[in-house]
This record gives C-alpha cells, sequence and structure tokens, in this order.
C-alpha cells in the first residue's frame, strides 16, 4: 500500500486532513433544518446571526464534531497504552471491562444521587472504570507478566458482564432516570453541547500529552519486562502512569458521550498496519484515526435512520464486532 | 568489588533457588558461572540484574543496594542478555539494537550522532550489519540471538551479564564471541557470563564460579578450579583433566 510507505509526518498530515474533511461534511449534513457546505464554513470564522442554519452548525453542530475527535482520539491512545501495557492484543477499554465499569458508576450517581452533575457523573465513571480494570488485570495475573492472554480477555468478560447486570438493577431500581442512561450506555454524541466541550478538552490534552509522553517506555515494554526492566524503564511507574492516563482518557470521554466501545480496540491495530511498531508514531497515528473514526460513525449515526438518530455507539458495535471476530481468528492467542 | 551479593537468597513462588550466597565479583575480568542444571545459574545472574528481587540478603552495585538505585541509571551500568527472549513482532533489527541506547536517549528516544555510530559497531562487531533491515522475527535462532546480543552490547556498560550468550550459535559463530568478549574485556568490561561449555569456560575466561543446587562450590581461575573431584562432585562425571595444546587452558576430557 502507498500509505505506508509515506513517511510518519506525510502519513499525519494526510489523516489530518482526512479528518478535517470529516469533520465539515458532519457539520452541514444529515440536518432537518437545511444546511449548506458553505453555511458550515461561514458559521466558524464570520458568523451571521440571523441565520438558522449558521445557528445549528455553531451552537450543535460544532462542539459534536470537536468533542467526537476528542472521544475517538481519547479512546483511540486508551486503546494502544492498554495494548502496550499488558501485551495483549485484544486489550482495550471495552474488552477489559473499562467501559461497563465506568457505566455502572455513572448509572449509580445519576440515578442514586443525581444531584452531582456532571463532575460528579465524570468522577463515578473513572472510579467506577478504575476499580473494574483493576479488579480485571489482577484476576487476570496481568501484573505478573507472562503470556496469560485468554486469562485476562476472560477476566474482562466476567467483570463486563457483572458491571452490565448491576447497571441494570440501578436502572430498574430508579426507574425515572432510565431512560438518559440507556441513551448514554449506548453511547451517543446527541446531547454533546459546549458546556461538555468545556469539560472534556483539558483532561483531553493532558492525557493525549501524557499518552504521548510515555511512547518509548511503550517501546521498550514490547520486549518483554525483563528487557524494559533491563534497558532503564521503571515498570511500576510506567504501569501506575499508564493505568492513570487510560482511565483519564477513557473516564472523561465515557462521561462526554457515554460507552463508546471498540474504538480503542480497533485503531491501534489500524495504526500498527499502517505505520509500523514504534509507539512514537503509530501512536498519533492512532489518534487521529480515532477522531476520524468516531466524527464518521456519528455523521452515519444521523443518516440510517434520517431523521432520527442511531446511536454512534451501535454504529461502532457493528463495525467493531466482526473486527473482533477477525482478529481473535488470526491471532494465536 | 563494584558487584557483590550479602547473604542473597532468590527464586520463584517461595522457593529459593539461590540460597544465601556471598559473592564478589572481581573487576575487570571475564567470569564465568558453572554447573549442572536448575544449580541457580540463571537466577542468581537476574538477581544481579535487579530483575528478580531477594528474598532475603542484598545486591550490592558500588556500596548501595541494587535495588536502591534509579532504574536509568544503573541501566548505563549493567547490562543483561537473558537465556530466552521473546520474538518480537514487527521490529525490524537496526530498530532492535537501537533500543539498547535507551539509558541515554534524551527527549522522546531521539538518538544522536554518538548513539549511532555505537549502534553501527555492534552490529558490525557481531556480524548483524547485512541483516539491519530484516524483521528480527523472521531470523534463525542464532541470527536472532546476536542480535540481541548486539542491543545488550549498545546498551554499552562497564558490566555485561549474558546468560548462555551461545545458545543457538554454531561453532564458528561461538569461537567469534567468545574472541569478541575478549576484546571488549581489554577495553575495560566485566564480563560474567553463564556457560555450559566448561572447556569453553576454562579457555577464554580469568575467573570460574561453580555452582550446585543453589550454592557457591567453589571459585577461582580455572587451573585451581578444574579438578577431577570437582568434576565427580558437581557433574556427577568421571573426567580427567588434560592441557589444552593450544591455549595451555585446563580440558577436561569424559572418559
Amino acid at each position: 500500500m502507498i500509505f505506508t510507505r509515506l513517511p510518519f509526518i506525510g502519513q499525519c498530515l494526510l489523516l489530518l486532513l482526512f479528518l478535517l474533511v470529516c469533520g465539515w461534511i458532519s457539520l452541514f449534513s444529515w440536518s432537518v433544518i437545511a444546511v449548506t457546505p458553505m453555511d458550515a464554513l461561514h458559521a466558524l470564522y464570520k458568523m451571521n446571526e440571523d441565520s438558522i442554519a449558521q445557528h445549528i452548525v455553531h451552537d450543535l453542530r460544532l462542539p459534536r464534531v470537536l468533542i467526537g475527535i476528542m472521544v475517538g482520539a481519547n479512546l483511540a491512545a486508551a486503546g494502544v497504552i492498554m495494548q502496550g501495557l499488558t501485551q495483549n492484543p485484544l486489550a482495550s477499554p471495552s474488552v477489559l471491562g473499562i467501559n461497563a465499569g465506568a457505566a455502572l458508576g455513572m448509572a449509580t450517581v445519576s440515578s442514586i444521587a443525581p444531584w452531582f452533575g456532571l463532575l460528579g457523573t465524570s468522577v463515578a465513571a473513572m472510579l467506577g472504570g478504575g476499580i473494574a480494570w483493576a479488579l480485571v488485570m489482577l484476576l487476570g495475573n496481568a501484573w505478573r507478566g507472562g503470556n496469560e492472554h485468554g486469562r485476562l480477555v476472560l477476566a474482562g468478560v466476567a467483570i463486563s458482564a457483572l458491571c452490565a447486570a448491576l447497571t441494570k438493577a440501578v436502572i430498574i431500581i430508579a426507574e425515572d432516570q432510565a431512560a438518559g442512561v440507556l441513551t448514554w450506555l449506548a453511547g451517543s454524541l446527541t446531547d454533546a453541547r459546549w458546556q461538555t466541550f468545556d469539560a472534556l478538552w483539558p483532561v483531553c490534552i493532558i492525557g493525549l500529552l501524557g499518552a504521548l509522553f510515555i511512547a518509548p517506555s511503550l517501546n521498550l515494554l514490547q520486549l518483554g519486562d525483563d528487557n524494559a526492566r533491563n534497558l532503564g524503564v521503571s515498570l511500576i511507574w510506567v504501569k501506575l502512569g499508564g493505568s492513570f492516563l487510560v482511565l483519564l482518557l477513557v473516564g472523561s470521554a465515557i462521561s462526554s458521550v457515554g460507552a463508546i466501545g471498540f474504538v480503542g480496540l480497533l485503531i491501534p491495530h489500524m495504526a500498527r498496519m499502517l505505520a509500523g511498531q514504534d509507539h512514537r508514531k503509530f501512536l498519533p497515528v492512532a489518534m487521529i484515526l480515532g477522531a476520524c473514526l468516531v466524527v464518521l460513525s456519528d455523521t452515519v449515526s444521523r443518516a440510517i435512520i434520517y431523521p432520527a438518530e442511531t446511536p454512534a455507539g451501535a454504529i461502532l458495535a457493528l463495525i467493531g464486532a466482526p473486527f473482533f471476530i477477525y482478529l481473535v481468528r488470526k491471532r494465536t492467542l | 568489588m563494584s558487584l557483590s551479593t550479602h547473604n542473597l537468597s532468590v527464586g520463584y513462588h517461595d522457593k529459593a533457588i539461590v540460597k544465601q550466597v556471598n559473592l564478589s565479583i572481581p573487576e575487570g575480568k571475564i567470569i564465568a558461572l558453572l554447573g549442572p542444571n536448575g544449580c541457580g545459574k540463571s537466577t542468581l545472574l537476574k538477581a544481579m540484574a535487579r530483575i528478580l528481587s531477594p528474598m532475603e540478603g542484598h545486591v550490592q552495585w558500588q556500596g548501595k543496594n541494587l535495588h536502591s538505585i534509579a532504574s536509568k541509571k544503573l541501566a548505563q551500568q549493567l547490562a543483561l542478555l537473558p537465556q530466552t527472549q521473546p520474538i518480537p513482532e514487527g521490529i525490524k533489527v537496526k530498530d532492535l539494537v537501537a533500543y539498547g541506547r535507551s539509558p541515554y536517549t534524551g527527549f522522546w528516544g531521539r538518538l544522536n550522532r554518538q548513539d549511532q555510530l555505537i549502534i553501527d559497531s555492534v552490529m558490525h562487531e557481531t556480524g548483524i550489519t547485512e541483516l539491519a533491515d530484516q524483521l528480527v522475527s523472521e531470523l534463525s535462532g542464532g541470527q536472532r540471538q546476536r542480535v540481541w546480543l548486539a542491543m545488550t552490547l549498545a546498551q554499552d556498560t562497564p558490566y555485561l551479564l549474558l546468560d548462555e550468550p551461545t545458545t543457538y550459535m554454531d561453532l564458528s559463530h561461538q569461537v567469534e564471541l567468545m574472541h569478541l568478549l575478549r576484546k571488549l574485556n581489554k577495553q575495560g568490561k566485566t564480563i560474567i557470563t553463564v556457560l555450559h561449555d566448561i572447556n569453553q569456560a576454562a579457555r577464554y575466561c580469568d575467573h570460574l564460579i561453580v555452582m550446585k543446587q543453589g550454592s557457591i562450590i567453589t571459585q577461582g581461575s580455572p587451573d585451581s578450579v578444574l579438578t577431577q573431584t570437582l568434576m565427580k562432585d558437581v557433574f556427577s562425571l568421571n573426567a580427567q583433566i588434560h592441557r589444552d595444546p593450544i591455549a595451555k587452558t585446563p580440558m577436561c576430557v569424559v572418559e
């Protein structure tokens, strides 16, 4: 493929261009009130206060696209870090229970104590995800190293199932909040507004920079724990720091738009195919690809049963599930 | 003595393999660790490279507890070549060797001119220059072993800990390796290596350490260590000790 032979900077620029186009299309397409492509551009740099179309672009579509970009980059980066830390090709927020744990935390707080607001649910999502992941890693024996790939995934499946069951119980107990929680569980950018954007971007930037910062250490972890330690990597700090970053990235993404799955599993593998095994290269590529994928799925989610919306999480699951099966069959785990 | 163990016990899953070993590594020599399978040679080597944590006692490096030294700093002093290595997917030979420079590289693993020079020179010394652009996973066992060795050498440490570095290598590469170790030793490196071939150890090493069941039985120059009784006690072999006609070092021939 020609793309894989491009220099790294060229790959990034090309993908960024693709992301811009996706974002622009997402700004004007599939709107109940007609929005022209030019409206989408005008709303960005010389807004006409009287145009409803441009207000739609500025107040609804733009934050939605920006949040989609950040959520995609966050989840992709989290997937790369998780696969690097565990040396497991199936590691990702959805497979290893973080999504389900965060969903449980979120559902619990928004059903039982809704007065905590956005901050409360964000913290609950991170706590829930963190506890679920810690349990999965303990059950799966992942901290000891070794090649027990199957065990880790099994632990992830078990904890996910447990969290999902508890989440359902919470929904049944607090029925008046059920509709909101259910939409959120499916993962959708429908309710993404500037308010969400303001809460998301600082965490997103810290998380993504942190991920880039530990990329060289993730490279050495590929050589196994012994070699990494021998080459001067402080395993405890990298694993703790990496886990913290994952929670930051996934927790902030999930509390903004709900439990979007498969981005963290799918994108790291695509990025590796395109940019090779060096984390310093395929991590940035994964971030941009993740952003593209979420923005695209969000656009498609408006098109499928237009004018009603399908949750973007459902679209991603439709693409992600077959890919997951493909991975399991291709790799000798 | 820069590297020493003090009452060191270490092992796996609560079972001590190395038992209360006190050992000072003589500086500036090539040291061979010898002994039958399962006697704790590799375990001792891993403990000295801080890959394994002691159950009891400690390892000292320049007067300090090994585990209290910053990882990166220690990685500039000690390099270990483990016995079994993973087969990394999708990594090129030259990139793997370059990872050996990690303890020195600046921001984001950037290599400078000197790093590149060292990488080129160790690849030349280990005879893998032609393999530079191949994937590590596509090499033969012996070639891969030389690539890992090159990565360890790229770490450019005064102490080298090698666990059976000759594994998978054909005879000519084994001899080349032993000559390379001598050359590195002349440049001032201390080399501690686990070897299976006793005659190779006697011929190329200055100091032999013989282990059995987690303890050190004896140590010293090849001449003082290699005796008929030792071969009987440690390896349960009836052997005669002769003189190597070329190197004049002791040589054991099994009866």
